[in-house]
């Protein structure tokens, strides 16, 4: 009952952060200067042909009237249409988030797998030649912006040696990964880095931390003390980090969508700005928003079981 | 009634037909920079859209790959007469669409009258508003009566908004209204055209597959089209576009950046191709007398803007710019118009005159001028910069502020700039489009520039229903010699489009408007 009741009061929280996101949203597309309907008609546009557009596309109506419609339609989750595509942002949104969520999530992972041993391997050598190399990847990877890795890796592993095809996306689950695996690598490096960099001065915390030194004087195997003691405490803010760099591992996959050729949501946002297609910005802003919360809700769920402190 | 014969079909002889053998089938894989949006030839509006276009949707003319005239296309021949006020059109006997149902008479009016009608025709619509009504008194005669005798209308025809689409199957589809039903129409479009689309995976590729119907017979004698698919895939990068061809993955990529048509050009595994382009890169200039903000504007003297010309060494913003590709204007529109006049270079580089014009006017001192650039174009730094320094000599400051490009829109609609970069293309191969938006005040007060010439707007008036081809060439050219002398924009200079290849590809096609023609193209083996 308890528990139902906190997760209630998230989701209520959720719910209260998407209509504020929703209201920013609309208010900030719409003090854009430029619409749509000049958007589409370009440089050539006369003062008629603006002024109909207008009228078809109902922008000539009171702000609030259209503010009020924008709201109707969310309550309804129906997120409108696409003024250029002219097709629902449902379907859009739809067709192109499984190929960002893939990528993020697989990025992700690969941010992961890379961090924890090798953050071990530089705690546990603290000071050591390993530890240095390590930290000198870290830096590298961090100063190099994305879209410079993402060319180098598709000019050496993909154009280069053909391990990999260069950008695109595949026709089934399992060619998705193969296509999809450049681009995770090219977005996880720095996020690895930063994981690395914060796992590694917590481990060696954690490390020099009494309660180790009484395990290990208990008499407990190492990779027990290890595993049991110093990597679940050691966690906690790893784990905070990777889930305050979820938002950002979707804003780098706007580059890596458009470096690697991949039809993303990252590429559908940035087109939708600059054509002012209000419609699919607010939605897919809005998805966004939901995905970052639930991604947020999962992580304190996760802290909470690594660390009973924090569920009280 | 006195007829006169405009074309035949003798004319097909005229038409690029190659000689050599061509290989029938396989797939063409096309790497583009962006994506279509919307597949309706009257709400095809982006240039991603006008270049697919005529694959899909045959029209009743084509253009001639030099821009410079129309060939018959789904009409066999044409007669207009005397007062030029209505166009007959034999069509092709057993003309079909690519899913096998027949293209008549009605089709044709259908199509034309929707594009035509300022309520359906969309943005393009202005390009067929001399049409006043279409007949279409049996199935293989088309009948177009014209408000006003129009000397572009068999150009018009041969544009994309004027494609042919089956009237039956728009009105099959679902939806209320004539715009729903487009809508739906254009998720899965029908034409006559040489291709139909196969299918569309929005923002990752598109296929299009060979119309089985389609008229047009090759070197062979079989019909057209040779290839069996051709597969536009999306590459938004240059660079990664560039990588895929090098790695075999699409046989042709298409803008290609100037600063890398050298290193393609000695590939010896590629053909790199610059289409000429019916593109000019100037600057727009506000020529007001004063701008928004109140603040007199020395743009609004002519001696100013013709001494900023003459200060602007156009070959080595072609050299900085374009890497030496691109060529100087020769007049406000791109050579490949027809009825372009040039007599070579205009405002050749003179800073002694410059100097002298300046010091003619009242801005002998100097002054600033503002240049709103798209932020995070590359070409549009170097514009920036090397007007900077080549006007630094005058006196002129030029600022330059960045804008992100609907923002920038903004401020050109709402005449709210001082100078602009600005590139321009060609819709149709005359020069009435681009004469109506630069020098005809009523239209858009000459692209926003404030400036006018009463004279070039009578002379255009009367161009646009001038049927004697002797006659309207020398309105033209009265037209582009008096835009010359009051220089109402910084001239600079035209682009090709870069093309590159793998050695396969053969006969691939782009004309100066842009369109993609595969109709002939094929893979040699």
């Amino acid at each position: 009952m308890h528990l139902l009741s906190i997760l209630g009061r998230r989701v209520l929280q959720i719910l209260a952060t998407v209509l504020l996101v929703a209201v920013l949203v609309f208010t900030l597309m719409h003090m854009l200067p430029g619409d749509p309907a000049e958007a589409i008609l370009g440089d050539r546009g006369t003062t008629e042909a603006i002024a109909r557009l207008h009228h078809e596309l109902g922008l000539d109506r009171p702000i609030p009237v259209q503010f009020w419609e924008f709201l109707e339609r969310i309550a309804t989750l129906d997120l409108g249409e696409s003024v250029t595509m002219r097709i629902p942002v449902t379907q859009l949104i739809a067709d192109r988030l499984p190929n960002t969520l893939l990528l993020t999530a697989m990025a992700a992972i690969l941010a992961l797998l890379t961090a924890v041993p090798l953050a071990f391997l530089a705690a546990l050598r603290e000071g050591g030649w390993a530890d240095a190399i390590i930290r000198g990847f870290s830096q590298l990877s961090l100063s190099m912006p994305v879209f410079y890795i993402g060319l180098i890796l598709l000019i050496t592993l993909a154009a280069g040696l053909r391990w990999f095809p260069v950008g695109g996306i595949g026709n089934s689950f399992m060619q998705d990964l193969y296509y999809l695996f450049l681009p995770a690598l090219t977005l996880a490096l720095s996020l690895s880095a930063i994981l690395l960099r914060n796992l590694r001065s917590s481990l060696i915390e954690v490390l020099h931390a009494e309660f180790v030194g009484f395990a290990t004087a208990k008499g407990l195997r190492r990779r027990v003390v290890l595993g049991r003691h110093v990597l679940r405490n050691a966690s906690i803010s790893a784990v905070t980090l990777l889930g305050l760099h979820v938002g950002s591992l979707v804003g780098g996959a706007v580059i890596t969508e458009t470096v690697f050729g991949i039809p993303g949501v990252g590429r559908l946002m940035v087109d939708s700005i600059f054509s002012r297609d209000y419609a699919v910005v607010q939605g897919l802003t809005m998805v966004l928003c939901v995905l970052v919360s639930v991604v947020f809700l999962a992580v304190d769920a996760f802290q909470a079981l690594l660390d009973p402190r924090i569920s009280t | 009634m006195h007829r006169r014969t405009f074309l035949t079909v003798t004319l097909l002889a005229a038409m690029s037909v190659p000689a050599r053998a061509a290989t029938r089938g396989g797939t063409l894989v096309y790497g583009r920079q962006t994506d279509c949006i919307y597949l309706d030839p009257v709400h095809t509006a982006q240039n991603a859209d006008i270049w697919v276009s005529l694959n899909l949707y045959d029209t009743l003319t084509q253009p001639a790959h030099d821009g410079k005239s129309v060939v018959p296309g789904l009409a066999a021949s044409w007669e207009v007469n005397q007062d030029g006020k209505t166009m007959t059109f034999k069509l092709r006997p057993n003309l079909k669409f690519a899913d096998g149902s027949p293209l008549t008479a009605d089709d044709v009016k259908w199509s034309l009258e929707r594009a035509a009608d300022k309520a359906t025709g969309g943005e393009f619509q202005f390009l067929l508003a001399s049409i006043g009504g279409v007949d279409a008194p049996d199935d293989g005669t088309v009948i177009i009566r014209l408000k006003r005798p129009d000397p572009a209308m068999l150009q018009a025809l041969a544009t994309f908004n004027a494609g042919i689409v089956p009237s039956k199957l728009i009105m099959a589809e679902p939806g209320a209204t004539l715009d729903d039903k487009s809508k739906s129409f254009a998720q899965h479009p029908v034409g006559s055209g040489p291709f139909t689309l196969k299918s569309w995976n929005r923002n990752s590729e598109m296929v299009l597959t060979r119309n089985p119907h389609y008229w047009k017979s090759g070197a062979d004698g079989q019909p057209l089209p040779y290839l069996d698919n051709v597969r536009y895939v999306i590459v938004p990068d240059d660079a990664t576009r560039i990588l895929k061809l090098k790695a075999g993955e699409i046989d042709a990529a298409e803008f290609i950046p100037y600063s890398r048509v050298a290193e393609l050009k000695a590939d010896p595994r590629l053909n790199m191709v610059l289409f000429p382009a019916a593109q000019v890169n100037y600057f727009t200039l506000n020529n007001r007398p004063t701008l928004k903000d109140g603040t007199k504007n020395p743009l609004n003297d002519v001696r100013v803007r013709q001494a900023l010309n003459h200060a602007t060494d156009k070959q080595a913003l072609i050299q900085v710019v374009t890497y030496g590709i691109g060529t100087s204007e020769q007049s406000f529109m791109p050579a490949s118009t027809p009825l372009s006049f040039g007599n070579g270079p205009l405002y050749t580089y003179d800073l002694n005159k410059a100097k002298a014009l300046l010091a003619q006017s009242d801005w002998a001192k100097g002054f600033e001028i503002t240049l709103y650039t798209i932020a995070g174009n590359a070409d549009d730094v170097a514009k920036a910069t090397a007007l900077q320094q080549m006007w630094a000599p005058l006196g002129v400051r030029l600022k330059v502020q960045q804008m992100e490009s609907a923002t920038r829109l903004a401020h050109y609609n709402g005449a709210d700039f001082q100078m602009l970069t600005s590139l321009w293309t060609n819709d149709i191969n005359d020069p009435n489009e681009i004469t109506s938006l630069f020098c005809y005040y009523p239209t858009i007060q000459n692209r926003h520039s404030g400036w006018d010439d009463p004279v070039i707007d009578k002379l255009f008036m009367d161009s646009q229903q001038e049927l004697d081809p002797a006659k309207r060439a020398a309105q033209y050219k009265e037209i582009q010699e008096r835009y010359f002398a009051a220089a109402p924009i910084i001239f600079g200079y035209e682009v090709p489009y870069p093309v590159a290849m793998a050695k396969k590809v053969k006969d691939f096609v782009q004309i100066p408007l842009g369109n993609n023609i595969f109709a002939g193209t094929y893979l040699a083996s």
